[in-house]
């Protein structure tokens, strides 16, 4: 993984130092809040419900188990104990003082981790393929290009106050794992012969105005990578509406101006940069980078592992976790290791400190010091081998985080909700809850298949449900939860916004209408190996609204 | 600056909340004036008497942020449409979290 140089730390300690001084002014009422909240935004710190919240950058999602642990330390120092994984593959504290968070952001940067650039109109965090660099699937590696967006976006001086915020993913393999198409940029590597570029898809975004990504360019040559992404954000920078926050993301623009012109217009300001001011990535400098990621030196096993299959034949649970919770890896022998934050009945994301350490731990000792988050809020072990997967397997079970569910109906993707957020207007961790006891059954669950439900507690989308092959959106009616559902959402490559079915439903009857959904499916599906989103676009959503409404 | 709550009628008891500085604690204006984590001590205000009490908090930067109206019956307890949100303020998140979780 990338490492920071000497710059690297020098400017994340000055701003510890720079935010440090500013959190002292705004104690002292030298500042006030209208002054300081642009700050704070700038370092990460929101305040939400009932307290500050703090949110760390994990840049795409790639983590060690040094920093996790230290992790773990602010939680259990700072936090109440735990902390929740979020969907842009960042971790936010719920509960720091406003008075700690210089030193929290202290102790971050002895870790090389900060909070910079995690809120705010700016580049935020660019998210990718939680299994990058071991899918078995994958062509190219998109890490690399993830750390060269980051140093590049990082105090862009042009692009620190936008419109908006602005979202950029990167996938390289086939299957879309990091949900390209809702990314303001959404980038998918390609080959050309010997060049490596990108398709580049702009203008997607979820909220209250869901759109899916155009494609703007089919391919964009590595070197000139950030000279076209410059051209965009230049486009976006001065024709992006400031005038209306609703209006201001660049997919409205996308939406308003056509994906002709759009593309159009950044051909221009393209080709002006070429000429005057090019960036043109040296191939030397993209090497250096890639050397960051040179992948773990694993040795293909030449048949099954004899305790992983004696193990798998003698513990059900174990053999039900290796079938659900294991990715191929593009080593023989291997796998990649989600480990889900979805226990029914916990909060989604959520990870305690004790959990962290034990994550840390197994990274450590078996996993070639790798840990990514997923942006469906799960931690992976990207890198382990099927002969430690017992040992692992039983530390998890311990811990309680091995839950056998990734991509069940109960490893939903949830936003805070009214439980923890300023903006939110319903609960989204309660529903989830009663959705997932409906679904509790391992049996049910893998008979159900992959379905994916998102809940959000209110219009801006955090917890995804456009994309949900089932969303759910809590609504506020004269104070009290609603909750509208919406079908056939999908986040991979074959991505798509959901139709919202009809009336909202009271939260008390939310599973039972799902359950009448997912059983609707499981009568009409062709066999187990239609899923849910398939037999839904083939039959379209009628039978299955009739289900949603039908009474009890 | 305030938080954008619901408006409120000036006959209407409400109460004066705000986040602690320091810690982004909840704190609710008492009958004396000043800041409490208790709910207990919340004090009902209507009227101008209310607006005089909103105008003071919104002068102490360094000790409370974003101060705003909550309804509240005339003992000071929690009501009306922003009820639950009022309630999370109040008492923390409504699902269990952390090692209780």
């Amino acid at each position: 993984m990338y490492r920071y140089d000497e710059f690297d730390a020098r400017i994340v300690s000055e701003r510890v130092a720079q935010f440090r001084g500013q959190v002292n002014r705004r104690l002292s009422g030298e500042l006030l809040e209208d002054e300081f909240k642009p700050l704070r935004l700038q370092n990460g710190v929101y305040l939400q419900l009932h307290a500050y919240m703090l949110r760390v950058a994990i840049p795409y999602g790639q983590l060690n188990g040094r920093q996790l642990r230290r992790l773990a330390v602010i939680a259990r120092d700072y936090d109440r104990g735990y902390g929740h994984f979020t969907t842009r593959q960042n971790i936010q504290f719920n509960w720091v003082a406003l008075k700690d968070i210089p030193d929290v952001l202290e102790s971050l940067a002895e870790v090389e981790m900060h909070a910079i650039q995690t809120s705010g109109n700016c580049i935020r965090n660019t998210t990718s393929d939680h299994f990058a660099g071991a899918a078995k699937d994958e062509i190219m590696d998109p890490r690399p290009w993830c750390e060269i967006i980051r140093q590049w976006s990082t105090f862009h001086p042009e692009f620190a106050f936008l419109p908006r915020k602005f979202k950029i993913a990167v996938t390289g393999a086939e299957h879309d794992r990091a949900a390209i198409r809702v990314h303001d940029i959404g980038l998918h590597m390609r080959q050309r012969g010997d060049v490596v570029g990108f398709e580049v898809h702009v203008g997607g975004g979820q909220g209250r105005t869901p759109h899916l990504a155009a494609l703007v360019n089919e391919f964009v040559p590595e070197t000139e990578l950030l000279d076209y992404l410059e051209a965009i954000m230049r486009v976006y920078n001065r024709f992006g509406r400031r005038d209306n926050k609703y209006k201001a993301r660049i997919k409205i623009l996308v939406s308003e101006i056509g994906a002709e012109e759009f593309r159009r217009l950044v051909s221009e300001e393209y080709a002006a940069q070429r000429e005057h001011e090019k960036i043109a990535l040296p191939p030397e400098e993209i090497a250096r980078i890639h050397a960051y990621f040179a992948p773990p030196e694993l040795t293909p096993a030449s048949g099954p592992d004899a305790a992983f299959e004696a193990l798998k034949a003698e513990d059900k649970e174990f053999a039900r976790w290796a079938r659900i919770n294991l990715h191929p890896h593009k080593v023989e022998g291997h796998a990649s290791v989600t480990i889900s934050l979805k226990p029914v009945g916990g909060a989604a994301g959520d990870a305690t400190d004790a959990q962290m350490m034990t994550v840390a731990h197994l990274a450590e000792t078996y996993a070639h010091d790798d840990i990514r988050v997923s942006h469906a809020q799960n931690l992976v072990l990207p890198h382990v081998a099927l002969k430690d997967l017992p040992a692992i397997y039983r530390e998890l079970k311990a811990a309680g985080i091995a839950t056998a569910n990734e991509s069940l109906i109960t490893d939903m993707i949830v936003c805070p909700g009214l439980d923890y957020c300023n903006l939110a207007n319903a609960r989204s961790i309660p529903v989830g809850q009663a959705v997932q006891e409906v679904f509790a059954d391992p049996d049910y669950q893998e008979d159900i298949g992959r379905l994916h439900i998102n809940i959000s507690g209110c219009i801006n989308a955090c917890g995804h449900h456009h994309v949900g092959h089932i969303g759910i959106l809590g609504v506020d009616r004269k104070g009290e939860e609603f909750y509208q559902i919406t079908l056939g959402g999908r986040a991979d490559e074959k991505a798509a916004i959901g139709d919202i079915a009809g009336p909202g439903l009271k939260a008390d009857d939310v599973p039972g209408a799902l359950k009448r959904v997912v059983d609707t499916y499981r009568d009409l599906r062709t066999d187990k190996s239609e899923l849910f989103i398939e037999t839904l676009a083939r039959l379209g959503h009628d039978p299955f609204k009739e289900a949603l409404y039908a009474a009890d | 600056m305030t938080s954008v709550r619901p408006k409120l009628k000036p006959e209407t008891p409400k109460a004066v909340t705000a986040w602690e500085t320091a810690t982004g604690q909840t704190v609710w204006m008492a009958a004396d004036g000043s800041w409490t984590k208790e709910v207990g001590q919340i004090a009902a205000f209507t009227g101008d008497e209310a607006e005089a009490r909103l105008a003071d908090a919104l002068k102490q930067e360094g000790v409370v942020t974003d101060p705003y109206f909550m309804e509240v019956t005339e003992s000071g307890g929690i009501t009306g449409r922003e009820t639950l949100r009022e309630t999370i303020r109040a008492n923390g998140p409504t699902v269990a979290y952390g090692e209780s979780a």
